[in-house]
């Protein structure tokens, strides 16, 4: 392989988050351009988060160790820091192994809390950044735009992020088990806590309706219901409100229950049995327990959530297994690719492509005229293959001079795959959305040129 | 081996793969069995329905035959889960209503030599009344069977918060177990009233039928009682939940005694 992709990084695994804060970068543009121009790299992307830094790039015809000790030395002298404490925190991949770890980041296999989506969008932003920078080219374009794909498809093909695994998400997510669609839901804030205005945050998020925020301080209520956009009232006016809502969040400070089970029963009875979904974050609880033993009421506590959140960390991890097999497999895929931008493998795939085409149709004419004596047989064969073989000189003329150019063979060999669709890739549906919509079934590319034909 | 053996071992085989393919879908959270699953159910349906209105066409003395009706109930009742798979995107209800339509697709076929005596007058509003009505009520309370069922498992494991996970995206929430309940009060008891009541005018009307009580009309009576219950609790009281879906299976179980019983005595009789 003589496209040698480097990446160098470090993440909370690796580095404190002393260390993480003193190597993180904060211009990456100019982060990039100056490795560009610093080190002998000709391609790169730098993803900076709170977790992590990740650089990758492709070395330009210099052994892997000299391109990863300029890089390590360039970033050490950004961040004013010294390139053996870097060093001492860093890890640092090359060939199929940097792919496989950036595959990994990208699936969000590798982050803290295993699934979570985020990284993918700041690898998005990071890499539509480089993009722009004009530092991301053939290979890293590539590399990227197939660590989407294997995180979306390790999203549809695993359940590594099908459960919730924080206390506010874990409570949205129970309440769906409940009333399915949370459009119609309105939800009542009891106390003003910080995880509980979390929790009613992601509930409003997710579609709850309305929210009324109850607190003995009402200016607190107020300021909250103007953050939130819902309506603030007094606390002691609770239990008049109780049965206008279905989802109820508690956290208040009070040593007693603040609802009791006789309550809750009177409140049923007025919302004709419509379920309701307790969450009591409150520590003494708010809730009397026994609200759990009445039809169609549902009463998790802190505790209970943090089982639901545990059980789906567990469930998380056995679903990696799945997401890496994945990720091995997308990463050989990827490894051929890297290999075929070579020109060789390419004239190889061109011809071999083209001379398939050739025998498929012969095979059709053949069918039609009946059978021949072996002598025409040959001779229509040898017909068909020099057409194959000599429309290809041109093109191939083309790309060998092109790979000569400094810089631009990889550029013209990747063109080349994708027009010719030597690696047999299928585009999305909802690829080029904004461009004119156009079938390429072989009778519409048929007629197409019947009509090019005629217009000229 | 004729056409319509052909078409029923067909049906028979659809049934089978859908239900065995979806139970396995459930079991192992796979999204693609599940969609074949049905869409092969669609298939058995489509052929179920083709052999219905041939058997018609080629013979209407076939709606004297027991067996008929037990093929229409089944198809009955995955009509409605096509239904609530469309309304309600229920296609978790396939746990019931395949297994259901597979069953009363083979004992229609096992099932030979029970008569329906029909009526020489009023043929039309007996059938339109009496068998349409009770077939859709029997084909509502299986969906409603199965919500039932469904709602009451998943209930018990959000009340004692035990194996929650396995409670995946997948799985309908339980407000619409609880609609498909609803529906079966809403829509099936007046039907089922309309069914009863359909046979009793049928006896007034009818020359020579003296009207009798006996086991079969005291069974179907108290049937209607329990849903008259059920239907009063949760229309009047506002029940939701867990009750009425306990009440609903008590119900279809007693219709569905009340039809073997039928199927025992039609059987019986000369």
């Amino acid at each position: 392989m003589n496209k040698q992709i480097i990446l160098i990084g470090l993440n909370h695994r690796t580095a404190g988050v002393e260390v993480r804060e003193k190597f993180a970068l904060t211009d990456v543009e100019n982060f990039e351009q100056g490795l560009m121009a610093h080190c002998p790299v000709q391609e790169c992307l730098a993803l900076s988060t709170c977790n992590r830094v990740e650089i990758v790039a492709v070395a330009q015809k210099v052994p892997v160790p000299v391109a990863m000790d300029a890089v390590v030395q360039y970033w050490a002298g950004v961040c004013n820091g010294s390139p053996e404490q870097l060093m001492d925190n860093i890890y640092q991949y090359s060939e199929l192994d940097a792919v496989r770890h950036i595959f990994t980041v990208a699936s969000s296999l590798d982050s803290m809390v295993m699934g979570e989506p985020q990284i993918l969008g700041q690898l998005k932003d990071a890499y539509r950044a480089a993009v722009d920078n004009g530092t991301a080219k053939t290979i890293v374009n590539r590399l990227l735009h197939k660590s989407f794909s294997v995180a979306k498809r390790i999203r549809t093909e695993t359940a590594i992020a099908s459960s919730a695994v924080s206390i506010s998400y874990a409570a949205v997510e129970l309440a769906r088990k409940i009333f399915g669609d949370l459009k119609p839901t309105r939800a009542m804030l009891v106390g003003a806590g910080e995880m509980a205005e979390l929790a009613a945050m992601h509930l409003l998020r997710n579609g709850v309706k309305e929210i009324i925020i109850a607190n003995r301080t009402l200016s607190r209520a107020k300021t909250l219901a103007a953050n939130l956009g819902g309506e603030p009232i007094q606390i002691e006016t609770m239990p008049d409100r109780l049965h206008e809502v279905d989802i109820v969040i508690s956290s208040t400070g009070s040593p007693v229950a603040v609802i009791k089970s006789k309550d809750v029963k009177a409140v049923l009875r007025k919302r004709k049995n419509k379920p309701m979904f307790f969450i009591d974050i409150a520590v003494p609880r708010d809730i009397d327990p026994d609200v759990n033993t009445l039809d169609n009421v549902y009463l998790y506590d802190i505790d209970d959530l943090k089982e639901v959140v545990d059980e789906n960390m567990a469930q998380r991890q056995e679903e990696a297994s799945k997401a890496r097999a994945v990720v091995d497999l997308e990463t050989e895929t990827f490894g051929n690719w890297l290999n075929s931008l070579n020109i060789q493998p390419t004239i190889v795939d061109l011809v071999g492509n083209s001379e398939e085409v050739a025998m498929r149709e012969l095979g059709k004419t053949l069918k039609k005229i009946g059978p021949v004596d072996d002598k025409t047989h040959n001779a229509l064969e040898r017909l068909v293959l020099s057409i194959a073989h000599k429309s290809l000189h041109d093109p191939i003329c083309f790309l060998k001079r092109r790979t000569q150019e400094e810089g631009s063979a990889d550029r013209f060999i990747d063109l080349a795959r994708r027009m010719f669709n030597l690696d047999d890739e299928s585009v999305p549906e909802n690829a080029h959305l904004d461009r004119k919509s156009a079938s390429c079934a072989p009778e519409d590319i048929e007629q197409y040129i019947e009509i090019s034909k005629k217009e000229q | 081996m004729g056409l319509f053996e052909s078409l029923h071992i067909v049906i028979i085989a659809l049934y089978t793969l859908g239900t065995v393919l979806f139970l396995t879908s459930i079991f192992t959270e796979n999204e693609r069995l599940k969609r074949i699953s049905i869409w092969l159910a669609v298939l058995g349906f489509t052929f179920n329905t083709l052999d219905l209105g041939l058997t018609l066409s080629r013979d209407p003395a076939a709606l004297s035959g027991g067996n008929f009706y037990f093929n229409i109930i089944g198809w009955c009742a995955l009509a409605l889960y096509f239904f609530l798979w469309w309304r309600l995107r229920l296609e978790y209800l396939a746990i019931t209503a395949l297994p259901f339509a597979l069953l009363l697709f083979v004992a229609s076929l096992a099932l030979g030599g029970i008569r329906v005596v029909w009526p020489p007058r009023l043929t039309a509003l007996f059938f339109g009344l009496h068998i349409g009505s009770l077939v859709l009520t029997l084909g509502a309370l299986m969906m409603a069977f199965g919500a039932g069922l469904a709602f009451l498992y998943y209930n018990r494991k959000l009340k004692t918060k035990e194996g929650l996970s396995g409670m995946g995206n997948a799985v309908p929430s339980l407000d619409k177990f609880d609609t498909v309940n609803r529906w079966a009060v809403l829509i099936g008891f007046p039907l089922y009233t309309l069914g009863l009541l359909s046979t009793f005018s049928w006896y007034i009307i009818a020359p020579f039928k003296p009207f009798a009580w006996d086991i079969m009309k005291i069974g179907s009576l108290a049937v209607w009682f329990l849903y008259a219950f059920l239907f009063h609790q949760r229309v009047v009281l506002g029940w939701r939940g867990r009750k009425p879906a306990i009440l609903a299976i008590w119900v279809f179980a007693g219709m569905c005694i009340s039809l073997i019983h039928h199927t025992i005595t039609f059987r019986a009789a000369p």
